[in-house]
């Protein structure tokens, strides 16, 4: 018997027992399915830090107050006054500190007549938008004359703009942030979202002038870039900071300090260990899954040979060999894995592009990605399924007598 | 010239937990070229596991099977396969087609395993064997949309699509009424007319005056061996060991 005949009557025994092959091959459709929806997103969340981590740069660093909880959670307090200005005085004089800019959050809203905007307003030092490789897209950014003598100018995020301004240039206009009001100089080109925060929506104002109207004597978080090695820096920027917090911590607890440092490359770190564990997570869910739909195509073909006793009878009488017989049988199963492999890798796709639509809604760096490796593996798992958990109902009706199977009732 | 199958002291028996029945207690027969032989007997006379080891879906214990002049005992299960595929068919009182296979693909069944067709060839063949019996337009019918006789006649078409040297009936008209059953002995008939060896394995006398020789099978050993009257055929050579 040729190869493609077997292929044939393989496809066309499916095609008879249409209903009973699409619920045998449901429990690979719903496997290859989820290993293709997984992979599909979790390349698609890859590829949105990684491109969030390389445009920050190797080289930077952010220090939260706060502390790293039991685990490995972390719990930043924005409100929490642990790193004052006169820690970033110090820390500014580190030689392994290249820039180093403080952020103090403002209460809003911002608002331009009757129009209101929900962003966060963020009061920066100028070397902020160097440390986030930010720049204007309209009119300037804020400058270090700004903040020295504490002008009154605000700088929007793009979202911010559209909210308030609409198509009309913002330019010299006034808003009004709290009870106070602030000359719009500029738009900053477009980031899309940072960390899953919209980086577009905030209004920048100057460090001086936000510590002046809060109060404030400490930062809600600062931005930095090392000169050279991250590990030196980091360790610099962490003896310091428990130097000056009077902080025992020889064992390095992370627990213990009411700071938390965080780089781009400590985030490489995480985001491969959690690529590591998404990817043994889908091996688990796909090998699960593949074991009990492989059970249950076993189960299936062991009732097809029964019910197609006579007919492995009839075959064998017109001349088939036990080979022939077999290789049928271990094809039919292949079949029904390969195409329930198929239909899963298609449902999938398909599931993967919708979320990929509803994500890009509110995440707009959030883009459609295929991970090619592990649509093959999935694939050519459910064929080996097919063989595995074929083979055994295959070999059973290729050991069929056939005056035996002629006279099976 | 060799005969088509030549058996000398056959035996069978069965083994069913080291209890042997014997079934075969040593069969002498030739049968020729164009010969249209019935084999007789009472239920459990052994006629049916005659025709088993003659067309090779089953093995003597002892004594030897001639098939066209070689000895078939050294030969493996592939070997009797490519027999059956190439050498000999069967039509069964059951039919056995496939119920949810057209006619057409019914009668391909057996070219999937003859390996001297080509692919292209095959549905050539298997309307030719169609027309033979007269079904051309039953062709696209599922088998299970026919009538008895009809799916017989499908079952005939599927033993001469592969234009084998040897065809063995069993008892093809047993599930039919009279009038399906002796359209379908006129076919084998014909086919005999036109050069098929038949072998007819049946219990019906009736059925068996069709043919030209009747052997009668009593207890696993030939009781008789005789002519037909009614249809001898002339040159048959007719040898009773």
């Amino acid at each position: 018997m040729k190869y493609s005949d077997i292929l044939t009557s393989a496809f066309t025994a499916l095609r008879r027992n249409i209903g009973r092959s699409t619920l045998t091959m449901l429990g690979i459709v719903i496997g290859v399915g989820s290993v293709v929806l997984m992979s599909s997103v979790g390349a698609s969340m890859e590829k949105v830090i990684l491109s969030q981590i390389s445009s920050l740069g190797s080289k930077s660093m952010v220090i939260f107050p706060g502390s790293n909880q039991e685990g490995g959670a972390s719990q930043v307090f924005a409100g929490h006054d642990s790193l004052t200005f006169e820690d970033i005085e110090h820390l500014e004089k580190l030689t392994t500190i290249d820039t180093i800019a403080p952020i103090v959050f403002m209460p809003g809203p911002a608002k331009r007549g009757r129009e209101e905007s929900s962003a966060q307003i963020m009061g920066v030092h100028p070397n902020f938008f160097h440390n986030q490789k930010m720049s204007a897209a309209q009119g300037r950014l804020l400058d270090a004359h700004d903040n020295d003598r504490a002008a009154r100018f605000a700088l929007l995020g793009p979202d911010v703009k559209e909210e308030l301004f609409g198509q009309s240039d913002p330019l010299g206009k006034e808003i009004t942030v709290g009870d106070r009001s602030y000359t719009v100089v500029g738009v900053t080109k477009a980031l899309g979202s940072q960390f899953f925060q919209n980086a577009d929506d905030r209004v920048y104002i100057s460090l001086s002038v936000a510590r002046q109207v809060t109060g404030q004597k400490y930062a809600s978080y600062i931005t930095m870039l090392a000169t050279d090695s991250f590990d030196v820096a980091f360790a610099h920027v962490e003896g310091l900071l428990r130097y000056r917090h009077k902080i025992e911590n020889p064992k390095n607890d992370p627990e213990k300090d009411d700071f938390i440092v965080r780089s781009s490359e400590q985030a490489n770190a995480i985001l491969s260990s959690v690529s590591l564990g998404l990817t043994l997570f889908i091996t688990t869910v796909a090998g699960i899954s593949l074991l009990v739909g492989g059970i249950g195509i076993m189960n299936i073909m062991l009732v097809t040979v029964t019910e197609r006793t006579r007919e492995i009878g009839l075959r064998k009488a017109l001349g088939a060999r036990p080979r022939d017989i077999l290789l049928q049988f271990l094809a039919e199963s292949v079949a029904l894995t390969v195409t329930g492999g198929m239909i899963g890798l298609i449902f999938g796709l398909g599931l993967a592009w919708i979320i990929a639509q509803i994500i890009q809604g509110f995440l707009s760096t959030y883009l459609f990605a295929i991970s090619f490796p592990s649509m093959i593996a999935a694939v050519l798992m459910a064929a080996l399924t097919g063989v595995i958990f074929g083979i055994s109902p295959a070999r059973k009706a290729s050991s069929l007598d056939p005056v035996e199977s002629l006279r099976y009732e | 010239m060799p005969s088509l199958i030549s058996l000398s002291g056959l035996h069978k028996s069965y083994f069913n937990d080291e209890v042997e029945t014997a079934v075969l207690h040593g069969i002498d027969l030739e049968i020729d070229t164009g010969e249209f032989i019935a084999i007789m007997g009472p239920s459990g006379s052994g006629k049916s596991t005659l025709m088993h080891i003659l067309g090779f879906l089953d093995r003597p214990t002892a004594g030897t099977y001639t098939f066209l002049g070689e000895n078939t005992a050294g030969k493996n299960d592939d070997d009797l396969a490519a027999i059956r595929a190439t050498k000999v068919s069967f039509v069964f009182q059951a039919f056995h087609l496939l119920p949810r296979a057209t006619v057409l693909e019914n009668v391909l069944l057996p070219l999937l395993y003859h390996p001297g067709i080509a692919s292209i060839d095959r549905e050539k063949y298997a309307r030719k064997a169609i027309a033979s019996v007269g079904l051309s337009d039953r062709a696209g019918f599922l088998s299970s949309q026919l009538s008895g006789g009809q799916k017989q006649r499908v079952a005939i078409a599927r033993a001469l699509v592969t234009e084998p040297a040897l065809i063995f009936a069993d008892e093809p008209t047993g599930n039919l009424d009279s009038a399906s059953g002796l359209q379908v002995m006129e076919v084998l008939e014909k086919l005999n007319a036109a050069g098929h060896t038949i072998i007819l394995v049946t219990h019906e006398r009736t059925t068996a005056e069709f043919a030209d020789r009747i052997v009668h099978i009593k207890d696993g050993l030939i009781e008789s061996d005789t002519s037909s009257h009614k249809r001898r055929k002339a040159g048959a050579d007719v040898k009773l060991k």
